[in-house]
């Protein structure tokens, strides 16, 4: 048995058909094709499934997708405008806090609702605010400083 | 041209931005679990809930009649591969009876995680649903779960039929052990009956893992014709293909392996896991096949980890500081099959330093546990942890500073290694040189209420060549596209498009590096062993110089001069004349002019490069608070000769990545396995990798001590600067608080028992 999940997701409104036992993260994956958002752990320990919910930091394996009826879902997929990149993605970029990738989306996210809510965080709130994303390969202070630069006038402000 | 390292160079040296990062960054970079194909069902792995047992049956009916499933597989599927089936693969060939029982469990299970059947069903829980329906019967044997219940008198043996090797004839070989190395130079036990100082250390490491956060995951395709396509996650395309191939029986012309991008592997995704699994559940089906691990079966017996080991260290030195014995006793925990190398572990926790003497002794031990696998440079971490104590307790007893100890017997150019040849270019001292006068090791440590500590550890990893593959093509409009045969684990898309960049004299845009499947490049080596950035840049170049020569033979023709008179510069071939009027034609134009005369294709093949050892000194600023146990890193430093920076940016990134990793098994990773051989923490949450609240800021030196006969003097970088990192954290701990906290990771439990016990004592 299928259920309706009504929802908006990076800014469409749309009814997904989604097998009511999959979290938020199966559905988005599997049935909207929104493979951008990374499963690395399932338990919500790793963070790399962070997504926005109504603008809050979720990991999509922690919530049904049943519960998401009715709320405003943004994915990696919809935080930049096509091609231009978000100033976190762009400061990402630039300042080499990406290496093989799999926990970016995650970071990217936790980084968009960390400015959403303190559009001039220093190093200690960064820190905080992504504290709940793994990355094994960079040893966080590259993303750390990116994050920083996004903030800056420079890279387009904060959002 | 390339090997005079100070010619000025315009990309090669530079700080880029990933050529990948856009896709990283958008989530539109493809992993394996991320992909899909028509019709493709999904896979799972039913695996043994024991650490030793004989299976005596199994009975898939149940599963099969389940509506939904579409094929199982157990060892029954695969051909039967007796030990030493040696493959081949890096340096020193592989036996492929290892890959197998990795795969597939068969007649017997030797770890709790091991595979045992698997299923292939039209969704994920239909495929979870059937592994409960597939019976096995197993005969529960007797569990060795570490190193001392294996080498136990009495101790179950887990490969009766297994010979040890390396013991002298009619010597005592101790239960379990896979093989025995000695590495041996002079008359120790003499040595260090006259030593001035000595001091002994034994060290115990608990098993970690690599922790990659993206979980082993592929697709596989069978098409009518009985050709296999395997889209996966891997550090050796061409690696997959000859284990695959061998577990299943396949002819290797019937099968290719695309590499989709990696999410981290760190030594643990060169050994196929999934693979042959997905490929015959495929061959079954009829259909595509997509398997994902699960972090618990990861972390439970389902990927390889790092060996746990046992380490004693003994060394001795004159009154005045001057090393005269070198002698360790190695015990690596191989997992539940013999065959981890103990000799580059032993080397490198000893190459730092001259000695008057040496002796190193090795032994790989089975026991009930998943089979080891590399881990960022392979058992160094472990090693350096035991002698680079010792080191630091001499340097006490002996009264010296620890850095001017380590300087008074660093390794240098031609000294002797601990294989008993010539030391090739090494830049210690010169790095010993930077600490010194570097504010980590000249400013006194930040004040603070609770003890602090300052510690230093060497690090050295050999690292190895092996073979790398390039092809260099042109397009229409003279830009230049390079086709590797290697994986881009560490960003090697982005180092070899400046490489490539760098010979032709174009600009990066100009040049497109493609990360090739295993039936569109000649074979290359896996990306481990510290040596993708220098054998496929010495590929690279050689790929490079040969397009040029076929297409300076093309534009001596167009510019109707004799080819030794055309020189080539930056995008422009010229023909030497005289007067003003310099018969030129760019790149472009000579290739629209000649696209269609045929193909330039330069080749170019890299193996065999002469070492370009790795190494390295890392300083470590620490807080102990004494009640609780609690570490705090206060403030860390890490130098490194890299050769050459290719990208100092992507060589940062390996430096703070390799130390941060190194913090974890340091201080909070560890796989607890209980008597019965069975993972307790199978889950990140129990399993703790360091977060970015755990960890300062790691500040970066970089030293560059060109390898003389290696293109741009390259050294390898990613897997030296995680060597030293928990023997540094040891010995800050032990200025700290006076006391040595022997085991690993050097949790707050352990470090508040070593207080306790020092007091006690």
């Amino acid at each position: 048995m299928k259920a309706i999940v009504r929802c908006e997701v990076n800014g469409e409104a749309l009814e997904a058909l989604a097998d009511p036992r999959d979290t938020l993260l199966e559905m988005l994956r599997g049935p909207l094709g929104l493979t951008g958002t990374k499963e690395g752990c399932s338990n919500g320990n790793c963070g790399s499934c962070t997504v926005l919910v109504d603008g809050a930091p979720v990991c999509a394996c922690l919530m049904l997708c049943v519960e998401a009826e009715g709320t405003r879902i943004t994915t990696i997929e919809g935080i930049s405008d096509g091609n231009d990149l978000h100033p976190v993605q762009a400061a990402l970029v630039a300042h080499g806090g990406t290496q093989c990738g799999f926990c970016t989306p995650g970071i990217v996210m936790s980084a968009v609702a960390l400015l959403a809510r303190e559009p001039r965080p220093d190093a200690t709130q960064i820190r905080h605010a992504i504290a709940g994303n793994l990355c094994r390969c960079t040893g966080y202070d590259k993303i750390v400083a990116a994050i920083a630069a996004a903030t800056a006038p420079e890279a387009g402000g904060a959002p | 041209m390339s090997e005079i390292v100070d010619k000025s160079l315009a990309i090669v040296g530079q700080r880029v931005p990933r050529v990948d990062a856009g896709e990283r960054v958008t989530g539109r970079a493809t992993y394996p679990a991320d992909f899909t194909r028509p019709g493709m069902l999904e896979g799972a792995v039913k695996r043994s809930p024991h650490a030793h047992a004989n299976i005596k049956r199994i009975d898939a009916s149940k599963a099969l009649a389940l509506k939904g499933v579409k094929a199982v597989v157990s060892a029954a599927q695969f051909p039967d591969i007796r030990p030493n089936t040696i493959i081949p693969f890096g340096e020193t060939g592989a036996d492929l009876w290892v890959s197998a029982v990795i795969v597939m469990a068969r007649g017997k299970v030797l770890w709790v995680g091991q595979p045992v059947a698997a299923v292939a069903a039209i969704d994920r829980r239909t495929a979870e649903a059937a592994l409960d329906l597939i019976d096995v019967e197993y005969e529960v044997l007797p569990v060795a779960a570490s190193i001392d219940a294996a080498m136990a008198p009495g101790a179950p043996v887990l490969h009766p039929e297994h010979k040890a090797k390396g013991f002298e004839p009619g010597a005592a070989v101790l239960p379990n052990v896979g093989s025995r190395t000695v590495v041996a130079r002079g008359d120790t036990a003499i040595s260090l009956a006259s030593a001035s100082r000595s001091s002994t250390i034994s060290v115990t490491v608990d098993t970690g893992h690599q922790g990659y956060i993206e979980p082993h995951a592929c697709v596989a395709e069978a098409d009518p014709q009985g050709f296999v396509t395997i889209w996966t996650s891997t550090q050796g395309a061409f690696q997959t293909e000859i284990q695959t191939a061998g577990v299943l029986g396949l002819a290797q012309s019937k099968l290719k392996v695309v590499p989709l991008e990696i999410g981290g592997g760190f030594g643990g995704k060169i050994t196929v896991h999934l693979e042959p699994l997905a490929a015959r559940l495929s061959q079954l089906a009829g259909r595509p096949v997509r398997m994902v691990m699960s972090r618990a079966e990861m972390l439970g017996g389902g990927s390889g980890p790092p060996a746990a080991a046992r380490i004693e260290i003994q060394v001795g030195a004159t009154a005045d500081g001057r090393i005269t014995a070198i002698d360790g006793r190695y015990l690596v925990d191989t997992g539940g099959i013999p065959g981890t190398p103990t000799t580059l572990l032993m080397q490198a926790s000893a190459a730092c330093y001259q000695t008057e003497t040496i002796r190193l002794e090795g032994m790989d031990v089975v026991t009930s546990k998943p089979r080891t696998e590399a881990y960022r440079g392979p058992g160094g971490i472990q090693a350096a942890f035991a002698v680079e104590q010792a080191m630091d307790e001499l340097s006490i007893s002996l009264d010296m500073d620890p850095l001017a100890f380590r300087r008074r017997n660093a390794a240098v150019t031609g000294s002797v290694m601990p294989i008993g040849t010539p030391f090739p270019s090494i830049g210690l001292t010169t790095i010993l040189d930077r600490v010194a006068s570097h504010d980590c090791w000249r400013d006194p440590i930040a004040p603070g209420t609770l003890p602090r500590g300052r510690g230093l550890a060497l690090g050295y990893w050999r690292g190895t060549s092996m073979t790398s593959a390039a092809q260099v093509t042109l397009t229409g409009d003279g830009r230049v596209t390079v086709t590797m045969g290697t994986v881009d684990l560490s960003g090697t898309r982005t180092t070899m498009a400046q490489v490539a960049a760098e010979e032709f004299g174009l600009p990066l845009d100009d040049v497109h590096v493609v990360m090739a499947d295993t039936k569109s490049s000649a074979y290359s080596d896996a990306a481990a062993g510290s040596r993708v950035g220098r054998t496929m840049a010495a590929a690279v170049v050689e790929a490079c110089a040969d397009a040029l020569g076929q297409l300076k033979r093309r534009a001596a023709e167009k510019l109707q001069s004799p080819e030794a008179d055309v020189a080539y510069q930056r995008g422009v071939f010229r023909a030497r004349a005289g007067g003003s009027m310099t018969p030129a034609i760019t790149l472009s134009e000579l290739m629209r002019q000649t696209l269609t005369d045929g193909a330039v294709i330069g080749r170019g093949v890299s193996t065999k490069l002469p070492f370009g050892v790795e190494v390295g000194a890392h300083v470590v600023d620490v807080e102990v608070d004494p009640e609780t146990g609690q570490v705090t890193i206060l403030r860390y430093t890490a130098f490194q000769d890299v050769g050459r920076a290719i990208n100092p940016a992507a060589v940062e990134g390996q430096m703070q990545g390799s130390v941060v990793q190194g913090l974890g098994w340091a201080l909070t990773e560890a796989i607890d396995y209980d008597a019965e051989g069975r993972a307790r923490n199978a889950s990140l949450l129990d399993y703790r990798l360091p977060t970015a609240l755990d960890v300062p800021p790691i500040e970066c030196v970089i030293i560059e001590t060109p390898v003389p006969g290696v293109p741009y003097g390259l050294r390898g970088v990613g897997e030296m600067p995680i060597v030293p990192v928990a023997a540094a954290v040891a010995n800050a701990i032990r200025r700290a608080i006076g006391v040595r906290v022997t085991s690993m990771p050097m949790t707050p439990e352990r470090v508040a028992r070593a207080l306790k016990t020092a007091a006690a004592g």
